[in-house]
């Protein structure tokens, strides 16, 4: 063993790949060069630290679902029917709100104006749909951000520096929810994104926040200033309901 | 087989791994939308190939079509993406500095996840596979498709690389 041959063969000596033979021919060498010691002692570090500290990416709750979903379509017998896309379901969902808020009849109805969880749901859904969809502008400085609604809807939405509170700001785009239009200011905690939606309330007069819960999303929605808000996203609630909190304080 | 017994025997066998699946998917697509639509384009691949085709270790055999889905997704979508990995140069020089460093350099962490986002796929994968998933070097092999030794060099050549991101630019924010 000389020092060249241990720095090709210390990693799979570290990683347990090589024969026990090899092993102590290393160990042997490592212990009469100071060289070939410090140089171990790095890998170790180094191994230490990307295992600590690499970021592990665990699926999210939406993609094991829609995977649950396309696997039941493709092994029933008959699969000859299309697995609905996103804009499908987006709108199929967006068709329930319709006759849930026609009929008159919505379980629960979490929030004040009824079918609302749905369609910020079904929004914010789209917005997810596939890549370059959603921000229209990218960027996490709101001073680039804010600016850019400037003559493409007739408010200011409230975009706000929460990174370092843990929601980074990732851009916005426009976007409806329901038939208004309204803004939507993008944000990422951890791996999930939340949208906040703005638009022009139909009901004067400030509301406290509201909590709901629609198809696995959480949101949180209140009124202030002339504009109704609404943020979805599938954090939890709590970091949800704290997000809210920090967006109504003043900056 | 059934088809509702190959669907529950798919789930413990294949889906059981979705979380390795995203990972790996997530790393090499550097992109949340882009990991979900080649994990899903995995799933789907994975399953009508399902009986009989996974060898030794499922998880490989799954891992090796998510790794296929992904560099679909990279062709397709992100060009750009595979001409950085080239731009190994540019970051030597000195001029391929991410915008904000210094708050990058405010927490080691993200530091030490920008370093190894940016190392080439090919070594980038392998490091993902053995310290995250903590894989052995034969099912690494099996699912980047290269000899044992070929994965054996690009760890250790993927470990001095990250090393060395590490330090120069360390250096570089002190100086």
């Amino acid at each position: 063993m000389n020092c060249a041959r241990l720095r090709q063969v210390l990693d799979a000596h570290l990683d347990g790949e090589l024969d026990h033979a090899t092993g102590e021919e290393i160990e042997r060498h490592a212990g009469s060069c100071a060289a070939c010691a410090a140089f171990r002692a790095e890998r170790n570090a180094l191994r230490e630290r990307v295992r600590a500290q690499a970021p592990y990416y665990r699926a999210p709750a939406a993609l094991k679902r829609s995977v649950g979903q396309s696997l039941a379509a493709a092994s029933e017998p008959a699969a000859v029917k299309p697995r609905p896309t996103w804009l499908q379901a987006a709108l199929l969902a967006a068709v329930a709100a319709l006759i849930s808020a026609t009929a008159g009849y919505w379980i629960g109805r979490p929030l004040p104006d009824g079918s609302l969880s749905e369609q910020v749901v079904a929004s914010h859904v789209a917005s997810l749909a596939g890549a370059g969809r959603l921000t229209e502008v990218g960027s996490t400085d709101r001073h680039a951000v804010k600016p850019w609604f400037q003559g493409k809807v007739d408010f200011t939405p409230v975009v706000r520096d929460l990174s370092g509170e843990g929601y980074i700001l990732l851009g916005a785009r426009l976007d409806h929810v329901a038939d208004r239009q309204a803004t939507a200011v993008v944000y990422r905690v951890r791996n999930h994104i939340i949208n906040l939606f703005a638009w022009r309330a139909v009901q004067p007069g400030d509301e406290p926040t509201a909590l709901a819960r629609a198809r696995g999303f959480n949101i949180a929605a209140w009124s202030e200033g002339g504009l109704r808000f609404a943020a979805v996203s599938d954090v939890d609630a709590p970091d949800l309901a704290r997000f809210a909190e920090l967006v109504r304080q003043s900056p | 087989m059934g088809d509702a017994a190959k669907l529950g025997r798919f789930e413990r066998t294949v889906l059981a791994h979705l979380d390795a699946a995203y990972n790996l998917a997530r790393w090499l697509t550097r992109d949340d939308a882009g990991a979900e639509d080649a994990v899903q384009e995995a799933c789907l691949r994975a399953f009508r190939f399902f009986e009989g085709q996974q060898g030794s270790s499922p998880k490989a055999w799954f891992m090796a079509v998510v790794r296929n889905a992904c560099l679909d997704w990279i062709r397709e979508h992100r060009r750009r993406a595979v001409e950085e990995e080239y731009d190994d140069a540019l970051h030597g020089a000195g001029t391929g500095d991410p915008p904000d460093a210094s708050a990058i350099r405010a927490s080691d962490a993200r530091w030490l996840h920008e370093c190894m986002a940016t190392l080439p796929q090919e070594y980038r994968e392998v490091l993902v596979l053995r310290e995250l998933e903590e894989l052995s070097y034969k099912e690494i092999s099996a699912i980047v498709d290269v000899p044992l030794g070929t994965v054996m060099s690009r760890l250790a050549r993927g470990r001095d690389l990250l090393q060395q991101r590490l330090l120069r630019s360390l250096k570089r924010v002190n100086s």
